[in-house]
């Protein structure tokens, strides 16, 4: 704190001894230290009521790399993998439409976003799940068909479920991308020759990257917990196995935590590969965040 | 005589407000055309409907010969699909106010991406081909920085070459010094002046009215989508005939 009451109309050149001269003394931040106290000593308290709870923590440890777990977790990760996937083209494709000047594919791409962000996804899945009960056979007649429950196997449901539901959401976000552009860079795109598509798939999607990407990463984090809500269709990810041990051996607690440590771990890698991703396409942007 | 550009009585509405009101041009082969005007008096509208950013919706444009947005079949116009506009597109090139270089390619890479990606010549030849261009806008330093590392007269002088690239028949210059700090001004009208040297077919929406005295072969005064006054330099920059003439350039001049 400054201490120095030197008269208010004192100018620099009436003080005898140079500014340069005074020793600064750092301005003390007591609320940063009484705050950080607080804090800490609620941690410790959580900290010590976990560790003195009634966890068997050797249990958590000895599942952790269970077969049933780490099959789960594969399956996690490849359903979120592939959901996001699909997810994205969709939405890639509905964005387009939706700023298409075609009128029925203007509508058809805002009738698609209504419907599959407007319903839960929870409820979708069980849709997908259960398409047997209104379409017993699926495919072309003639050509190709099969009974709906063998197509509809968990895994199929799961994807089609959550990708399409993804895909709504995606098209908003590629929209916003896409609306970011200048427009001034179709016009020179189209004034070297570029047709519309050229325009958008060499100079305009690259551009938008920059600002779908960091979105679309967030929802790739949000797929991979929301494809748990799968276990309700049987899908055999990693919350559905670690249920199906407790329902067996009772050790609820140690399962959940053993598939919430899973969850951090993927995501802690998925963050750090956005991270990369974004990087690269702010080439040319002036500005990467670190 | 031949024409790059020839209009016939061209007309573009913006809702109710009309930019082109029955405008008839003709530009030759080679010919350096500087229009002037007042801002909203429809020169860059001209240029934006020369190359078909804008479509027109009365008269007829020809640039190099070819009816413009239509294919005449009998007695019908047919409408081009966006392949054939593009096509006749690569008749001329295109600068712009705002520069438009493409941000997330280096100055070298939005010189040869119309030539590769459109054009489909070898990506070697496009190289060679835009390090000479870079050097021609005296640039050769630049080939790899981004456009956000360019002034704006560096990044100009890059958009040129991105348009010469395409070996245009015709080279438009939308007000292409307007955005650029007074000291960079010099260094893009150099390159222009060179480029007309050249024997290049140029039109050049500008409010450098010394650049038009210069360099234009002829210079053109629009106002209100009409084309009031057009002829040698000296006659309209210095003897305007026209009371809208002399009161713009009066007031640009002071």
């Amino acid at each position: 704190m400054q201490t120095t009451t030197h008269t208010s109309n004192q100018t620099p050149s009436a003080s005898s001894t140079k500014l340069s001269d005074y020793k600064i003394v750092p301005r003390r931040h007591y609320g940063r230290l009484v705050s950080s106290i607080i804090i800490l000593g609620l941690l410790g308290a959580l900290i010590h009521a976990f560790a003195n709870g009634d966890i068997e923590w050797s249990i958590v440890g000895r599942f952790l790399t269970a077969k049933a777990i780490l099959w789960g977790l594969g399956n996690t990760v490849l359903m979120s993998i592939l959901a996001m996937i699909l997810g994205v083209v969709l939405g890639v494709i509905f964005a387009i439409m939706r700023m298409s000047s075609n009128p029925v594919l203007r509508y058809v791409a805002k009738g698609y976003i209504w419907f599959f962000r407007g319903t839960p996804i929870i409820l979708q899945l069980l849709l997908w799940f259960n398409l047997a009960l209104v379409f017993p056979t699926l495919g072309v007649p003639g050509v190709f068909e099969a009974r709906t429950v063998d197509v509809m196997v968990p895994f199929v449901a799961a994807l089609l479920g959550l990708g399409i539901n993804q895909g709504a959401y995606t098209a908003e976000v590629v929209r916003g991308g896409l609306l970011s552009v200048d427009n001034g860079q179709y016009e020179a795109a189209m004034s070297i020759g570029m047709t519309r598509l050229k325009s958008l798939r060499r100079i305009v999607l690259p551009q938008a990257m920059r600002v779908i990407l960091p979105p679309i990463g967030n929802e790739t984090i949000s797929m991979i917990k929301m494809t748990s809500l799968a276990s309700v269709i049987q899908y055999s990810e990693i919350l559905h196995n670690a249920q199906n041990i407790y329902y067996a051996n009772a050790r609820v607690m140690e399962l959940l935590i053993v598939a919430g440590i899973w969850y951090l771990v993927v995501v802690t890698i998925m963050s750090f590969g956005q991270r990369q991703l974004e990087r690269r396409f702010a080439r040319g942007s002036g500005r990467v965040d670190h | 005589m031949s024409f790059i550009v020839q209009g016939q009585s061209v007309v573009k509405k913006f809702g109710d407000f009309v930019a082109l009101d029955h405008v008839d041009i003709d530009i030759e082969n080679g010919e350096v055309v500087c229009i002037v005007g007042p801002s909203g008096s429809g020169k860059s509208t001209l240029l934006r409907c020369i190359n078909q950013l804008e479509k027109i919706d009365g008269g007829g444009l020809w640039v190099d010969g070819e009816l413009i947005g239509y294919r005449i079949e009998g007695s019908a116009l047919h409408e081009l699909d966006d392949r054939q506009i593009a096509r006749q597109r690569l008749a001329t090139g295109m600068v712009f106010q705002r520069f438009n270089l493409f941000p997330h390619m280096t100055a070298l890479e939005n010189i040869i991406e119309g030539p590769i990606q459109v054009l489909k010549r070898s990506p070697r030849e496009c190289r060679e081909q835009a390090l000479e261009l870079l050097e021609r806008v005296g640039l050769s330093d630049k080939a790899n920085a981004y456009p956000v590392e360019l002034s704006g007269g560096q990044q100009q002088r890059v958009a040129i070459a991105r348009a010469l690239a395409m070996r245009p028949r015709l080279m438009l210059f939308d007000e292409p010094t307007s955005a650029l700090d007074p000291e960079l001004v010099g260094e893009v009208l150099q390159v222009m002046r060179d480029l007309a040297r050249s024997g290049m077919s140029m039109i050049v929406v500008t409010h450098e009215l010394g650049f038009a005295r210069e360099v234009a072969n002829r210079v053109v005064f629009m106002d209100a989508g009409q084309i009031v006054e057009t002829g040698a330099p000296e006659e309209i920059l210095m003897y305007p005939r026209n009371e809208r003439t002399r009161g713009f350039i009066s007031a640009v001049l002071n």
